[in-house]
């Protein structure tokens, strides 16, 4: 056992003779299997180590070793020993070989209080970076120890290292194993004596610094030990602050967009090039919530799909259907939202992907084509039914015609108000500005038709939703969801199909089987699109 | 000065018209042309979105009467007695224009919103016929 162990400390990095000495010290005293329970002191402070670092898992595998000898009079060398007999198929040899310490740890000659009370807490002692160089190897020991969960053998290896690395272990084995069961000396004959001075208390005075709780360190260790826990409570205290620091800054953020979209939404066009950001904050707001709606509309799909199949009673789906409407009208809130701020940014539909923007009517789908698509989907329907929907589409294409009608007479206005005037003089004409002015008066009416053609679209799916049944307007909803997926799903593809350098597309390939003979790995040809 | 009026809506009336209408304050005028016919609707003459409304209804076969407040000399105090009505029957946003206003048979029906709304959900239909301006 012991060479395996040897072996494995073989790829400590460093004192590595002296682990080994050690390994015999530590083996030396063992005897018998540990209780798992000496081990819970070092999983918390193990484990937030790991996470935090190492000077204080030093402190806490010194301690760790010093609480099992205290706690039940078991020896640390103890559950080594059984550590030793798991660590050698474990992988936390290197976990070992990480915590080979130089033998520089007997530094300070006594530790205070709170090391021991921090141990039998066991709590996560947070420590920062080492300083020191074995924090590579601390590395591989929290490495290590985040590896092996909640097994006593990495326990026991912690332990093991832990001792291994006193290079008096000798002194440290011997201070516990005073405490220990006579046993230990018996299996263990020599090495640890050679290494030590036989009795634990002994060594303390020899090697200099007493700890309280009995461990003996050397004045080295010790200090090693503070700076690390310097350390560890520096790193602290900048990761809070760094924490604090981002949370102010993301708050300001928010209020600052929050400002920027208020001052846009009072109609600051002035200097609209420089504010070129400014102008889009209300489009990158929209966008993002946009974003945010999205995820919530591919769950609220998941939640119906899921209700369908479960055959929920109608009130429980209802209560899922009712949601997807909510939904829906948080969506052309958002809309609205939009309109007032940038409606630009709503009529080019640059928010939505491009396969969605190729069918786009005034901002949004269109309704009558939506009812068209969601017809079929829906049978079987009532005569009742079949006679609504049909009026609902009905009276929606007429609305649309209206509003379209009413869009393009806008269109036309402005157009004549912006040509007003003769072109030629450029903005010297005498007018200029008072075409602006009726001109943005006539944007401003823009708004309020894309407000109108929402609230038509909304009206329209309330309608849906009191002429089906529960269950259909579970499907219909699904149905929409579904619809739009894919034009997001095409649109995505479209955007990475493979393509051909563009030089020769103006040349239209004759057909697309040539094309494919030739690169079979492109697809279609759309140049003619 | 209420010749103008008079003559615009009252073209066919001789032009010795009751004094009494000169007293007609905005409100009482503005019902009073409400529910001179079926269909009425208050508009503006540039609006676009009147237009829109005044295509809805041609295109369901209604012809509605149209006020263009802009080309009525008391125009001013129509509109703003029929702001008045819409702060009071429903939320009407600061600086938004108040036309289009539709009354059906006398009765209110409100801005564009309102009449898509009812459009969609069935109920404007049978209130145009109800009020006589539908007849399918």
């Amino acid at each position: 056992m012991v060479q395996g162990e040897e072996s494995s400390w073989r790829m400590e990095r460093a004192a590595l003779p002296l682990n080994q000495a050690l390994a015999y010290g530590v083996q030396a005293h063992v005897a018998a299997t540990a209780p798992p329970s000496c081990f819970l002191d070092f999983q918390p402070a193990a484990a937030a180590a790991a996470y935090f670092g190492f000077g204080e898992l030093e402190e806490a595998l010194i301690h760790g070793g010093a609480g099992a000898a205290n706690a039940g009079g078991v020896d640390p060398g103890v559950i080594i020993k059984n550590d030793v007999a798991q660590a050698k198929s474990a992988a936390a040899a290197g976990y070992l070989a990480g915590a080979g310490r130089p033998p520089t740890l007997e530094i300070f000659p006594s530790w205070p209080t709170r090391h021991q009370q921090q141990l039998h807490s066991g709590n996560s002692q947070s420590v920062g970076s080492t300083t020191d160089s074995s924090s590579a190897q601390n590395t591989t020991m929290s490495q290590m120890e985040l590896v092996s969960p909640a097994s006593s053998a990495p326990r026991q290896e912690v332990m093991m290292v832990t001792t291994d690395d006193y290079s008096y272990k000798p002194g440290l084995a011997a201070a516990p194993a005073a405490a220990a069961p006579p046993s230990f000396q018996q299996h263990h004959p020599l090495p640890l004596q050679l290494h030590g001075d036989g009795g634990g208390d002994h060594d303390k005075r020899k090697h200099g610094s007493t700890r309280k709780d009995g461990r003996l360190v050397d004045a080295k260790t010790e200090r090693r030990l503070a700076q690390n826990r310097e350390a560890a409570r520096k790193s602290r205290l900048r990761k809070k602050a760094y924490v604090q620091q981002l949370e102010t800054s993301r708050i300001r953020l928010q209020q600052v967009e929050h400002e920027l979209q208020r001052a846009r939404s009072q109609g600051l066009f002035v200097g609209g090039c420089s504010a070129a950001g400014d102008m889009n904050s209300g489009a990158a707001m929209f966008d993002m919530e946009y974003a945010r709606w999205l995820d919530d509309d591919s769950k609220r799909l998941a939640e119906l799909r899921a209700g369908l199949q479960a055959q929920l009673l109608d009130g429980n789906l209802g209560l899922i259907v009712e949601e997807c409407m909510q939904h829906y009208d948080e969506l052309f809130q958002l809309k609205a939202a939009l309109a007032r701020s940038d409606v630009f940014h709503l009529l080019t539909g640059a928010w939505a992907t491009p396969a969605e923007r190729c069918f786009f009517w005034m901002g949004g789908f269109r309704p009558s084509e939506l009812l068209k698509i969601l017809m079929p989907q829906l049978d079987p329907l009532t005569e009742q039914q079949l006679l609504g929907i049909c009026n609902l589409q009905q009276s929606s294409e007429q609305a649309e015609e209206a509003l379209a009608q009413g869009l393009h007479q806008l269109h036309q206005s402005l157009a004549d108000t912006v040509a007003a005037g003769t072109l030629n003089d450029g903005a010297a004409a005498p007018n200029y500005m008072n075409i602006m002015a009726v001109a943005l008066d006539k944007l401003a009416s823009l708004e309020n038709f894309y407000q109108q053609a929402d609230n038509l679209r909304q009206q329209t799916l309330h309608q849906m939703r009191r002429i089906l049944t529960t269950r259909q307007a579970a499907r219909c909803f699904l149905s929409i969801g579904e619809y739009y997926s894919r034009l997001r799903a095409l649109s995505n593809l479209w955007a990475s199909r493979p393509r051909d350098n563009f030089v020769g597309t103006e040349s239209l390939s004759p057909t697309a089987t040539e094309l494919q003979a030739l690169h079979h790995h492109q697809q279609n040809q759309f140049t003619g699109f | 000065m209420q010749y103008g009026a008079a003559a615009a809506e009252q073209a066919w009336y001789m032009p010795v018209v009751a004094p009494s209408s000169a007293v007609e304050t905005a409100a009482e005028r503005m019902e009073r042309l409400a529910s001179e016919s079926a269909v009425v609707v208050f508009s503006v003459s540039t609006c676009c979105m009147c237009h829109a409304v005044k295509r809805l209804f041609c295109g369901m076969g209604v012809h509605p009467t149209v006020h263009e407040l802009d080309l009525d000399p008391r125009g001013r105090e129509l509109e703003r007695a029929l702001a008045c009505l819409l702060g009071a029957s429903g939320a009407s946003a600061a600086g938004a224009p108040v036309v289009p206003i539709v009354f059906i048979g006398g009765r209110l029906v409100g801005a564009m919103d309102r009449v898509m709304a009812a459009h969609i959900n069935g109920s404007l239909v049978p209130l145009l016929k109800e009020a006589g301006a539908l007849w399918l």
